[in-house]
């Protein structure tokens, strides 16, 4: 895969580039080809259509692979290491190589969802040092836009250009910078009115605050399993205010489009990129409440600093 | 961000709930409890020791009555997750119409989970 010197790291992360569905077959379907015939577990974690034209391709071959829609299961960029990745390569039995081709960033990704893409494809790598694992991850280049590309080449460590069939080593790789330069201060939750609900918690109101936020997300048109989330993020959030964030927090839900959004601020710093990125060990007591959170919301942003943090996570209406 | 007191806005206001609860009863005529209220932060302590009692007594056969639960958290479901491992081979905890997120965070949190039943 790597045109240069063989990485130290067992973990290989390319970048493959490509502008039209020819491209696209070309570096994905030999990729699974190989692993099949080495009898390596593999799995592609693309949207839809990409997924039917590596499906169509490989005919009876597809039998043995793992297909998700990318659209589906990585919705949130934040639950694909956990839910998608990592839930994959740790159910295989060890002593051969994972193979996953995973397609996180496409043209119709919001601005919204845009940061957290770019942080999961950064954090990606650290997830995953040292593991007999490779991830290969397409890019458009004719639909994505120039900062999407040029991001892409800072969270691969090695890219394969449009065509070319051979990786190089990218020298823009510098994921740290990706994960820190997508750490925006996210735009104001609106101030009181009708449809805003706002309130500030601690440990007396975190029952209190959650019936609350349930309510007002039922009166915006959530109900079911959206609702029964809202409540879980509402929960798990205000109470790591509460427990880890200083004590104290302000809560906000409203509406935006088709999504309910839930917001938690507080004085905590969450230091930690990869919270709620990991599969938590079976024997591990606590810290699960972040992973619930990425796994069951649409969209989870988050901002973090000196100052604070605020977690805002988007449920579908 | 000054802590003040949680205030609904006048269109959100609506019935506001006072301090959580959470209370456990045994079960008559087979080893368990019954539990009503919610498994939050302020009643963790709660629950975790009527897991620990659950765990303790010995029994095959441990029957949690959860139909009267309204929440449950993901600290919650640990501390259930927590006691069924070590409940150890052959013991299970067996749980009567839990809330819905319930047997969901489980499933999502612990795949795979063993000495834990849903009663159907």
């Amino acid at each position: 895969m790597t045109g240069a010197a063989e990485p130290v790291d067992p973990f290989v992360h390319p970048a493959l580039f490509y502008g039209d569905a020819g491209e696209y077959l070309a570096g994905t379907v030999p990729f699974v080809r190989a692993a099949l015939a080495a009898d390596e577990p593999v799995a592609v974690a693309v949207p839809g259509e990409n997924l039917r034209l590596i499906r169509d391709e490989l005919g009876a071959d597809g039998t043995a692979v793992h297909f998700l829609d990318m659209r589906e299961a990585g919705r949130n960029p934040g639950r694909i290491i956990p839910g998608v990745l990592r839930a994959f390569a740790d159910g295989r039995p060890p002593g051969r190589r994972v193979r996953i081709i995973g397609e996180p960033v496409w043209a119709g990704r919001s601005p919204a969802e845009y940061p957290a893409c770019a942080q999961h494809e950064a954090l990606i790598n650290a997830a995953f040092q040292g593991r007999e694992v490779t991830i290969l991850c397409p890019y458009d280049t004719v639909r994505l836009d120039e900062r999407a590309l040029a991001d892409a080449h800072a969270t691969h460590p090695v890219v394969i250009p449009a065509g070319s069939g051979a990786g190089r080593a990218s020298a823009a790789y510098d994921p740290e910078d990706v994960v820190a330069r997508y750490n925006l201060p996210l735009t104001p939750a609106p101030g009181a009115g009708a449809e805003v609900l706002g309130l500030t918690f601690d440990a007396e109101s975190l029952s209190a605050a959650r019936h609350l936020a349930t309510g007002h997300g039922a009166r915006l048109g959530l109900s079911g399993l959206a609702l029964e989330n809202l409540a879980l993020i509402t929960a798990e959030l205000t109470t790591n205010s509460v427990v880890h964030g200083g004590g104290t927090g302000a809560l906000t839900v409203w509406a935006e489009g088709g999504h309910v959004l839930c917001e938690v601020r507080d004085k905590g710093r969450l230091a930690d990129p990869l919270a709620g990125r990991r599969p938590a060990a079976r024997d591990q007591r606590g810290g699960r409440g972040l992973l619930l959170v990425n796994l069951v919301a649409d969209l989870v942003r988050i901002h973090t600093g000196l100052e604070g943090t605020t977690i805002r996570c988007y449920l579908g209406r | 961000m000054r802590p003040e007191p949680v205030r609904p806005l006048p269109a959100a206001a609506g019935p506001v709930p006072a301090g959580p609860r959470l209370d456990v009863y045994p079960l008559t005529g087979r080893k368990g409890f019954r539990a009503a209220g919610e498994v939050s932060l302020p009643t963790r302590g709660i629950w975790e020791r009527a897991l620990g009692r659950a765990v303790r007594e010995g029994e095959d056969v441990y029957h949690l009555e959860l139909s009267a639960l309204t929440f449950v958290d993901v600290a919650g479901a640990d501390a259930l997750a927590g006691a069924a491992r070590s409940l150890g081979t052959g013991r299970r905890l067996v749980l009567y119409r839990p809330p819905d997120s319930l047997p969901r965070i489980l499933g999502l949190l612990w795949p795979g989970l063993t000495g834990i039943e849903v009663a159907t």
